[in-house]
């Protein structure tokens, strides 16, 4: 008896180790698996161009320096971004800087305009939309609902010919607000759902009580509904500026110079150059990563949930 | 309900009732908005799909009816791209719901630790395609590349792969750079279902002596089946519609390996100005991709 169950015991504790052996295992491949890319493009933003380009590669810079970075920042002095200083600096390094470079922190700046932007005006036309949708029994509400989920199964790149001849025709090509406009097209859809499921947690008596006080719609939506519904306005917000943020393929096709080019326009034209300094384009991505994932990471929670509920409603 | 919208008695409810019209007004922006950038340019664009439109001589703009369309599919050319968009959204989805899964079980252990590592999960779902696409292209360099820094120095090969150059592994090079981004979204997607399983059904199943294998197999997989059918629709509708990754690592190449559908939509109408057969494939891929929403949705029933 004695002797079976301090067996039972040790196989136990056996289980226990193993799990804890299989967890550590599990979480070192996961790190690996998601960390080493980016780490690897951390890392080769801060070598030398030499370094960069040794074989087998340099993992860990073993000289790190922020000269790419520098190069960015002080990028309106236009005697540090050309090809000759580069060289004249540090002869070990080929590839040059492009001329380009002064213009990430002003596309930077672009994406940003951009992307609150699109923020505020998801906010203005999503709420009141959501509001209705998941308050009031009226007629026609599933067909909208249905309404509003097709126009976010449609590919962006089936817009692209009308979206380009449009804004062509509105003079609106290389401005900042054809990217607003269009954008608006891809956002809309996902923050009216992550609205609407919140909303629908909300209790109706809520809105009954608030409509027996005498509130108009409006009244209850803004005083009663509205600051409940934080949360998910930050997760709203969030994915509105996150997906502006990295949108592509229609700042490519509206977008022609310095006035109107977003920061993965101007990432995406150093990759088609081979003599630009590797290392360079690589800060140009480190540079490129930075807001998003910082504000993943602060935000998490609310993204986690925001994902979840806009998907399952979506 | 509220009283006012009560139908009187012995009389139809009003065609439009109070609450109907405020939830018209409420819903007035978001119709403008999407009427204006989603309705309208669908519209417009199969209306453009019908004429012969070349911005190569914008003077001349014939209507051709249905033309542009027998055009794309009889095209040898456009079932190839079709084929190879299969290829890559099938293998992406495959990998990404697998990975998912393997990354789902891990976060839905309770270990110290397991805070870490979600918020570093949501790295690669915040960084851009672009951003993504050239950290990868970095990786598979064929000079300098991280890639063969690894497998060289690990005596896999011996001498430095021209990858990207490869027309056998560039679509699966391509996929493995979408399988990194979209696998943290997937993942959220099944940990929270996996979250949402009673935990009623595990103490049943151990109750009847089953194994943490058989537990797996017998109450986790077929519980996950709505979390797995929205990872399916949703990456598929993604991978059918990448662009991103292919205009950064390949342009289509090479040769034409790479060459999918959303590929030779931009190619037909950005640097052939084909505007006509360009908004012809759009609609074409919009129309498939819509039924293959609709397919998915009717399948998953109304479990979502």
């Amino acid at each position: 008896m004695a002797t079976s169950s301090s067996t039972a015991r040790r196989k136990r504790a056996l289980m226990q180790n193993l799990r804890v052996l299989g967890l550590a295992i599990a979480s070192l491949v996961f790190l690996l698996y998601v960390l080493a890319p980016v780490a690897w493009l951390v890392s080769s933003s801060l070598q030398q161009e030499a370094a960069l380009t040794s074989v087998p590669p340099q993992w860990i810079p073993k000289d790190p320096h922020l000269d790419n970075f520098r190069v960015i920042f002080s990028a309106d002095d236009q005697e540090r971004v050309t090809y000759e200083t580069r060289r004249a600096a540090d002869p070990a390094s080929g590839g040059f800087i492009p001329s380009t470079a002064k213009n990430l922190l002003p596309a930077m700046g672009n994406s940003f305009i951009v992307s609150v932007a699109v923020v505020i005006l998801n906010l203005l036309v999503a709420v009141p939309a959501a509001y209705a949708l998941a308050k009031i029994r009226f007629r026609g509400r599933n067909a909208s609902v249905y309404g509003i989920l097709i126009t976010r199964v449609i590919p962006d790149i089936a817009l692209v010919v009308p979206f380009f001849l449009f804004i062509r025709n509105l003079g609106l090509l290389d401005t900042l607000s054809s990217l607003v406009i269009t954008y608006l097209a891809v956002t809309v859809p996902f923050s009216v759902f992550i609205l609407v499921s919140y909303f629908e947690q909300l209790p109706d008596e809520l809105d009954k009580a608030a409509r027996v006080d005498g509130c108009s719609r409006l009244q209850t939506m803004t005083r009663v509904f509205l600051p409940l519904a934080a949360p998910s306005l930050v997760a709203l917000s969030l994915f509105a500026f996150l997906t502006s943020w990295n949108e592509f393929l229609l700042a490519l096709m509206f977008t022609q110079t310095a006035a109107s080019q977003t920061l993965p326009i101007i990432v995406a034209s150093f990759t088609s150059d081979f003599t630009i300094s590797f290392s360079f384009i690589n800060a140009a991505g480190v540079l490129a990563i930075i807001p998003p994932v910082i504000l993943a990471i602060i935000f998490q929670r609310y993204i986690v949930s925001g994902l979840t509920a806009g998907a399952v409603k979506g | 309900m509220h009283a006012a919208t009560l139908p009187q008695s012995g009389r139809r409810k009003p065609w439009l009732s109070h609450d109907d019209s405020s939830a018209f007004i409420l819903l007035l922006p978001v119709a403008a908005v999407l009427f204006a950038v989603a309705v309208f340019p669908i519209i417009y664009s199969f209306y453009i799909s019908l004429f012969d439109l070349k911005l190569t001589r914008p003077h001349r703009v014939p209507f051709v009816g249905l033309d542009n369309y027998f055009t794309v599919l009889t095209d040898q050319h456009f079932w190839d791209a079709v084929s190879r968009t299969v290829m890559f959204s099938v293998t992406s989805v495959l990998a990404i719901s697998v990975i998912a899964l393997l990354v789902a079980l891990l976060l839905n252990e309770d270990f110290p630790g397991r805070k870490l590592l979600s918020a570093v999960l949501l790295i690669p779902w915040a960084i851009p395609y672009v951003a993504n696409a050239l950290m990868w292209k970095w990786i598979y360099d064929s000079n300098y590349g991280a890639l063969n820094g690894i497998l060289y120095q690990l005596d896999f090969i011996d001498r430095y792969m021209v990858w990207l150059g490869d027309s056998d592994k560039t679509l699966m090079l391509i996929a493995n750079a979408f399988v990194w981004k979209e696998v943290p979204l997937a993942a959220i997607l099944l940990l929270v279902t996996m979250k949402s399983i009673p935990a009623d059904l595990y103490s049943a199943a151990k109750v009847d002596g089953a194994n943490g294998l058989r537990r797996f197999f017998h109450v986790t997989l077929p519980a996950l089946k709505p979390g797995f059918m929205l990872v399916i629709l949703y990456e598929s509708m993604m991978a059918i519609r990448h662009f991103d990754l292919f205009f950064i690592l390949t342009e289509g190449g090479p040769a034409d390996a790479s060459h999918v559908v959303a590929w030779r939509i931009y190619v037909e109408t950005f640097r052939n100005l084909s505007f006509g057969t360009g908004a012809a494939m759009s609609y074409i891929l919009a129309i498939a991709t819509l039924a293959l929403s609709y397919v998915v949705i009717r399948s998953l029933g109304k479990r979502v």
